[in-house]
C-alpha cells in the first residue's frame, strides 16, 4: 500500500511540476510580487516598509490559496478528462488510494510553497530592516490550513462537474457570498419576519457558509495577527482550531469525492 | 476464468437522454488458457464488453466475473491482470521511462531498473526514455502500453486493438511475445479488426454484433474446409470452362472456384490445352468470410424481422 501511495504521490508531484498552467500562474504572481517589492527599496520609513510587507504577505497568501485550489482542481479534472485513470484502476490501486495520494501531493506541494513564501517574507523583513515577527509563521500556517480545505473542496467540484464550471462555482458560490446571504436573512428575522421558510433559508445559508472552505474560520479572532504580525499567548489555539476545521472538512470532501469517483465510468 | 451472463449496458446520450444499448444480452465464457478474440464491426460492443470485464463499466444488468470474482476498480484481482487500452489514455506529463516505471509500480510488485530498461530496449524505446508521452507518436505510446503490460508476466491480458499504430517489425515481435506468454499459460482476451492477426493468434473467437454474441466457437471450427469446392489458379489466355465460378483475371493469371464433381473434366482441359496449373486446393473458409457470412445473415434476418414487423407480419 505504501508503495502504491508513493508511486501515485510522485506522479502527482510531477504533474504539478510540469503543469504549464500552474507554472504560468505562478510566474505572473511572482512578477507582480517582485514589482510590488520594488518601492520599499527606495523608502526610508520603517512604517511604510512594514505596510508594504503586510501587503505582500496578504497577496502572496491569497496567491497560495488560489494555487492550492488550482492544484485540487487540475489534479482530478486533468486525469478524468484524459481518461488516464483507467490505467490506474485496472491495477491493484483502488480509487481510495489514488484520491488520497492526489490530496496528499497537493497538500505537500502547498506546504512546500508556503514554506518558500514564509522564507521570502523573512528575507524581505531582514532586507528592509524590519523585526522578523512570529506572526509570519502564524499567518503561513493558517494559510496552509485553509489551503487544505480548499484543495479538498476543489477536488470534490472537479470530480462532479466540468473544471470550468467547478472554478466558477468555487469563485462565485464561496463562503463570502453565503455569509452575506446569512447576514441579510438574519437581519430580516431580527426585523420581525420570522416565518419558517426564512428561518430555514437562514440555517441553510449559515450551513453553507460554514461548510464551504474559502474562509478563515476564525478570522475575527485572528484579525489582529494579520495586521500586527504579533501573536499573543492565547491566540495559537486558533491555529489548531483552523487545522481541525479544515481536516474535518477535508475528510467530508474526501468521502464525497470518492463516492462520485466510484460512480463514474472510467472508459 | 471469465464469464459474462446476459450482460446489458445502456447509456443515456444527448439532451433528451436517449437510451443507447451498447450491450444487449452478451453472454460468453473465456476458459483458462484461452487466446480469445472478440470480433465485430465498429460499435458492435467489443470495447464495452472489455470495459465490463475490467470493472471500468458497471453493467446495467447481468453478471460479469473474472476468476470467480466480480471486478471492482483497483481490487487485488488486478495483480495478475494487464490491460492495454485501445486509445493511448496515459499520463501524458510523464516521460516514457517514468510512465513505464509508474504503471509497473502500481501492480504492487517490485520492478528492477534492469527490467524496465530491458523492456524499453526490447521495444525500441531506449533512446526516447526522457521524452514526455505528450510528445510521443501514437505508436510509441502504444509501445509504452505494451511495456507496462508485459513487464509482470500477467496471468490474464486484455488487449484492445493492440497492434494499432505499430510498425510491422514491432507487430511481428509483439505477436511472438503474445504467443510465448500464451504458451506459458496466460489467458488472453483481444479485440481486433485485423482478422488475419486473429487467425494467426487466437484459438477461440466470439463474433459480436449489436451488443450480443452471434457465435462463439473454436477458431478451427470457424475456419472449416469446404469439401465441395476447389480453389484453382492457372495461367492461360484462352476461354475459361463454364463450370468455373468466381473467376478473376489478372493478366494471364486466372483464379476461380471449381466444383468437386468437375475436377476430372478440368484436369482433362489442363492436359489437352497445356494450361499451367499453379494451385488446386480445397477451398478454406477464412475468418473474414465466416465473419461476413455470420454478420451478413444476422443483418439480413434483423432487417427481415424489422420489415415483417413494419408490415404487421409476426
Amino acid at each position: 500500500m505504501t508503495e502504491l501511495l508513493k508511486a501515485n504521490f510522485w506522479a502527482d508531484v510531477t504533474f504539478y511540476r510540469r503543469s504549464k498552467l500552474l507554472l504560468a500562474f505562478m510566474l505572473v504572481f511572482l512578477l507582480l510580487t517582485a514589482l510590488q517589492s520594488l518601492p520599499p527599496l527606495f523608502m526610508n520609513s520603517g512604517v511604510q516598509s512594514f505596510n508594504s510587507l503586510q501587503e505582500i504577505i496578504s497577496d502572496l497568501n491569497f496567491f497560495l490559496l488560489l494555487l492550492a485550489g488550482g492544484m485540487g482542481l487540475l489534479i482530478v479534472s486533468s486525469h478524468l478528462r484524459n481518461r488516464s485513470l483507467k490505467m490506474v484502476f485496472t491495477k491493484p490501486c483502488p480509487p481510495e488510494l489514488w484520491l488520497l495520494s492526489a490530496y496528499l501531493s497537493a497538500a505537500a506541494t502547498s506546504l512546500f510553497l508556503n514554506l518558500v513564501v514564509l522564507g521570502s517574507e523573512v528575507l524581505l523583513s531582514l532586507l528592509w530592516h524590519l523585526p522578523v515577527r512570529i506572526g509570519l509563521v502564524f499567518v503561513s500556517a493558517e494559510t496552509f490550513a485553509v489551503s487544505l480545505g480548499l484543495i479538498a473542496y476543489l477536488v470534490v467540484l472537479a470530480t462532479v462537474m466540468h473544471p470550468a464550471l467547478a472554478a466558477i462555482v468555487a469563485i462565485v458560490f464561496n463562503a463570502d457570498l453565503f455569509y452575506q446571504f446569512d447576514v441579510w436573512t438574519k437581519a430580516a428575522i431580527r426585523s420581525g419576519n420570522s416565518s419558517l421558510a426564512l428561518r430555514f433559508v437562514e440555517r441553510l445559508f449559515h450551513g453553507l457558509y460554514i461548510l464551504l472552505p474559502m474562509v478563515y474560520p476564525f478570522d475575527k479572532q485572528t484579525q489582529n495577527i494579520h495586521t500586527s504580525l504579533r501573536v499573543m499567548r492565547g491566540e495559537w489555539k486558533y491555529l489548531l482550531f483552523s487545522l481541525g476545521y479544515t481536516l474535518a472538512l477535508s475528510a467530508f470532501c474526501y468521502c464525497v469525492s470518492l463516492f462520485a469517483l466510484k460512480r463514474k465510468n472510467h472508459i | 476464468m471469465i464469464v459474462a451472463e446476459d450482460v446489458h449496458v445502456h447509456f443515456r446520450r444527448g439532451f433528451l437522454r436517449h437510451k443507447l444499448r451498447a450491450l444487449n444480452g452478451l453472454t460468453l465464457e473465456v476458459k483458462d488458457g484461452d487466446f480469445f478474440a472478440l470480433v465485430g464491426q465498429n460499435g458492435a460492443g467489443k470495447s464495452t464488453a472489455m470495459y465490463c470485464f475490467l470493472g471500468l463499466l458497471k453493467p446495467t444488468s447481468g453478471k460479469v466475473e473474472i476468476m470467480g470474482q466480480v471486478p471492482e476498480l483497483g481490487s487485488s484481482l488486478y495483480k495478475d491482470i494487464a490491460y492495454l487500452p485501445e486509445e493511448p489514455h496515459y499520463h501524458l506529463y510523464l516521460t516514457v521511462e517514468e510512465a513505464t516505471r509508474y504503471y509497473s509500480s502500481l501492480s504492487g510488485k517490485r520492478v528492477s531498473n534492469k527490467a524496465i530498461n530491458d523492456s524499453l530496449e526490447r521495444l525500441g524505446l531506449a533512446q526516447f526514455k526522457t521524452l514526455p508521452l505528450a510528445k510521443c507518436s501514437k505508436g510509441m505510446k502504444q509501445k509504452v502500453g505494451i511495456a507496462q503490460c508485459l513487464i509482470h508476466e500477467p496471468k490474464v491480458l486484455f488487449l484492445d486493438e493492440p497492434t494499432r499504430g505499430l510498425d510491422p517489425l514491432i507487430v511481428r515481435e509483439f505477436r511472438e511475445t503474445l504467443r510465448e506468454i500464451h504458451k506459458r499459460g496466460a489467458t488472453i482476451v483481444m479485440n481486433s479488426h485485423v482478422l488475419s492477426e486473429i487467425e494467426m493468434l487466437a484459438n477461440r473467437v466470439a463474433i459480436i454484433d449489436r451488443g450480443k454474441v452471434v457465435v462463439q466457437d473454436e477458431l478451427s471450427n470457424l475456419l472449416t474446409l469446404n469439401q465441395e469446392l476447389y480453389r484453382i489458379v492457372f495461367e492461360g489466355n484462352g476461354t475459361v470452362p463454364e463450370y468455373l465460378t468466381a473467376v478473376e483475371r489478372t493478366g494471364n493469371l486466372v483464379r476461380g472456384l471449381l466444383p468437386k464433381a468437375r475436377l476430372s473434366d478440368f484436369m482433362e482441359v489442363v492436359r489437352t490445352s497445356g494450361l499451367l496449373l499453379l494451385e488446386c486446393s480445397l477451398k478454406k473458409t477464412s475468418l473474414e468470410e465466416s465473419f461476413f457470412n455470420l454478420i451478413g445473415k444476422e443483418t439480413t434476418t434483423t432487417e427481415a424481422n424489422r420489415s415483417n414487423r413494419e408490415v404487421g407480419v409476426s
